[in-house]
């Protein structure tokens, strides 16, 4: 069997959970394949994808709760992958945090401390201070029916570091809270884990979670790891079509390369990359929509390539920015969505029918995936 | 659009539908429920306390008492144990025939007891298919206590684990593969876990059980042998008695057994809450 070759010994070995050729299939339909990827020790990585991309099978062959077909899964080096769940001391933060209904809040924090046959002052001690952390001080003595789903999942947290877990492992912990609380939890939640430094995984299908909670992101596809990266990376250097557009909004434009330069139709533009690019490869330009500019570029300090000309279609007012759609002459393409700043539309207002210049400040490359 | 009636109803803000139909409801429930209740209380009572309490205490009449009470929990501690482990396993694995345990574990409710007593007489009786096997001196199972037992726990088989089942079915599984990921063993996880969450479907699927195992009659008449001082049942002591014309010993025996079931009855219905309670 043949495992990744980019998992070397040295990544095993200092990062905290390292998965390596995970692959997995229900009956004939394929869940994962040859999924790999490391979490280093103090770092929030999170999973992210639309449902039905393996993100969950990941979480649960991680936990044990369920196996991988082939593959390894290695915690803190030891390699765990034949281990049942309850030997590998991960803690999982379920979906519906799964807290014991017949236990206070102390009782479900004290539960794995209890299994590992600790002392009741030892026990006593670690639950008094994951109570203070996880501030419920004043619930110690309520059951999960009395709390806020807020507090369950402090709970469930709380019960989760108890036993000092390898990793915890979060299954959409914001899915069933409304969207206010979520935003304000997740600030919490990754203060906390920041504070108390344990590597975690969090799974997602909320492109604005993700960005916001991980220091690195991978992107599942039909059970494909697409890219894993910063935020900022896999935001701004998409390595596939299915990641730019996950991931925020973008325009495709399909071209070929030429010399150095994108070329599709009477567009050209200048390629500056580390990439080499064989003359006459097929290739995709991706460009965000906030990476257009709809006027001369004049006093522009940003870099500026002309693309096309354009006819503005409709202006839609969408909040904090408004969004253009502009009519262009590309081969495949006949409309472009652009979002423009505060800024930008009190200084140049636009409205439908009228012609644009449209110049890009920055775009991406993306060699079609040989899969 | 409205009718006489209906204007009528809304203006005046009187419904004499209503009163009708709850006056209605008693009168019906009256002879069929509640005066055949009211009279064994009235008809025991009617010659005094002391001849009530000496047919009470007569030793025939305690010693029928006394056996439907021990046949009847040695059957409920079987049957809860034994519900408990079906509805666990059947909740647990899906297999080939899976409908099929599930529909002979609740065929009894459907037979009639006599049947059921009938059935365990042809197997275990002394010409029985079973019971020609045993020893014909002493070690015959029918016409004993152990015979009750048996009958009782055919008849109430499907009770408990009719109360138990639903709710390990509607149990999240993610609590067990929680406590799982803690470090729990399967036998800790269901130790600490499910059964906790299981205690009021225990309690409620054993009284049941206990309370349909002391009145069973039409099983136990059959296979018990109707022995007095030896395999007479409360119920068949009932039956006895007013064969042989003493109403009044049957009569105390009756209220005995309808205070129990009133007994019974009132914890399952007011603690209900308590027994459900998270």
């Amino acid at each position: 069997m043949d495992y990744d070759i980019h998992v070397t010994p040295m990544d095993i070995g200092k990062a905290a959970v390292t998965v390596s050729g995970l692959s997995k299939s229900f009956g004939a339909a394929t869940v994962l394949e040859n999924v790999s990827f490391s979490v280093d020790e103090d770092e929030i990585v999170v999973l992210l994808g639309a449902s039905g991309s393996g993100k969950t099978t990941i979480l649960r062959i991680i936990a044990g709760l369920e196996t991988a077909d082939s593959g390894l899964v290695i915690l803190h080096g030891r390699n765990v992958t034949s281990q049942p769940a309850r030997l590998r001391g991960t803690g999982v933060i379920f979906q519906n945090y799964a807290l014991f209904p017949k236990m206070t809040v102390e009782d479900n924090i004290g539960y794995g401390l209890r299994l590992r046959r600790r002392k009741k002052s030892e026990v006593k001690k670690a639950v008094d201070d994951l109570i203070e952390l996880v501030h419920l001080g004043d619930h110690r003595k309520k059951f999960a029916s009395q709390l806020s789903g807020g507090q369950q999942q402090r709970v469930a947290i709380a019960r989760a570091l108890a036993y000092k877990p390898e990793v915890l492992l979060f299954d959409e912990p914001f899915g069933a809270l409304d969207a206010q609380i979520r935003t304000t939890l997740r600030r919490e939640i990754r203060g906390l884990l920041k504070q108390i430094n344990v590597p975690s995984i969090f799974i997602t299908h909320d492109q604005e979670e993700a960005l916001e909670l991980g220091d690195r992101i991978a992107v599942l596809n039909a059970g494909r790891l697409e890219q894993i990266g910063t935020p900022f990376e896999v935001y701004n250097h998409p390595q596939t079509e299915h990641v730019a557009t996950f991931l925020g909004s973008a325009n495709l434009l399909d071209g070929k390369m030429l010399d150095g330069n994108f070329v599709a139709g009477d567009v050209s533009l200048t390629v500056e990359d580390e990439v080499t690019y064989n003359d006459g490869e097929d290739v995709k330009m991706v460009f965000r929509p906030e990476d257009v500019f709809l006027r001369r570029p004049e006093n522009l300090t940003q870099k500026y390539q002309r693309f096309v000309d354009g006819i503005v279609e409709e202006v839609t007012f969408v909040g904090a920015f408004e969004r253009v759609t502009v009519a262009v002459n590309l081969p495949g393409k006949d409309t472009i969505i652009v979002s423009r700043p505060k800024t930008e539309t009190a200084a140049f207002p636009l409205v439908a029918g009228q012609a644009v210049p449209i110049g890009l400040v920055r775009f991406r490359i993306i060699k079609p995936r040989a899969r | 659009m409205g009718s006489g009636l209906s204007r009528f109803r809304h203006t005046r803000g009187f419904d004499i539908v209503k009163p009708l139909s709850i006056v209605t409801l008693i009168v019906i429930m009256l002879p069929l429920i509640l005066l055949p209740l009211a009279s064994i209380f009235i008809f025991g009572t009617a010659s005094g306390l002391d001849t009530f309490m000496a047919a009470l205490m007569a030793p025939e009449a305690i010693f029928a008492l006394k056996l439907s009470i021990v046949t009847s929990f040695w059957a409920t501690v079987f049957n809860v144990v034994f519900g408990l482990f079906a509805a666990y396993v059947l909740s647990k694995y899906d297999f080939w025939g899976r409908n099929a345990v599930i529909v002979t574990i609740s065929l009894p409710t459907a037979i009639p007891t006599a049947v059921a007593g009938f059935a365990l007489l042809l197997l275990w009786g002394p010409q029985g298919t079973l019971g020609r096997l045993l020893d014909p001196d002493g070690g015959q199972i029918m016409f004993t206590a152990y015979a009750i037992i048996l009958a009782n726990i055919f008849v109430t088989f499907p009770l408990a684990f009719g109360v138990i089942m639903p709710v390990f079915e509607t149990m999240s599984h993610s609590l067990e593969e929680a406590s799982a990921t803690m470090g729990a063993t399967r036998w800790q996880t269901f130790w600490h876990v499910t059964l906790p969450s299981l205690r009021g479907a225990i309690v409620g699927g054993a009284l049941l059980t206990f309370a349909r195992a002391v009145g069973e009659f039409g099983s136990t008449i059959l296979v018990s042998g109707n022995l007095a001082s030896r395999t007479q049942t409360a119920p068949l002591y009932i039956f006895a008695k007013f064969n042989e014309g003493q109403v009044e010993a049957a009569n105390a025996i009756a209220i005995v057994l309808a205070l129990f079931s009133f007994a019974i009855f009132s914890i399952l219905f007011f603690a209900r809450d308590w027994l459900e309670a998270d």
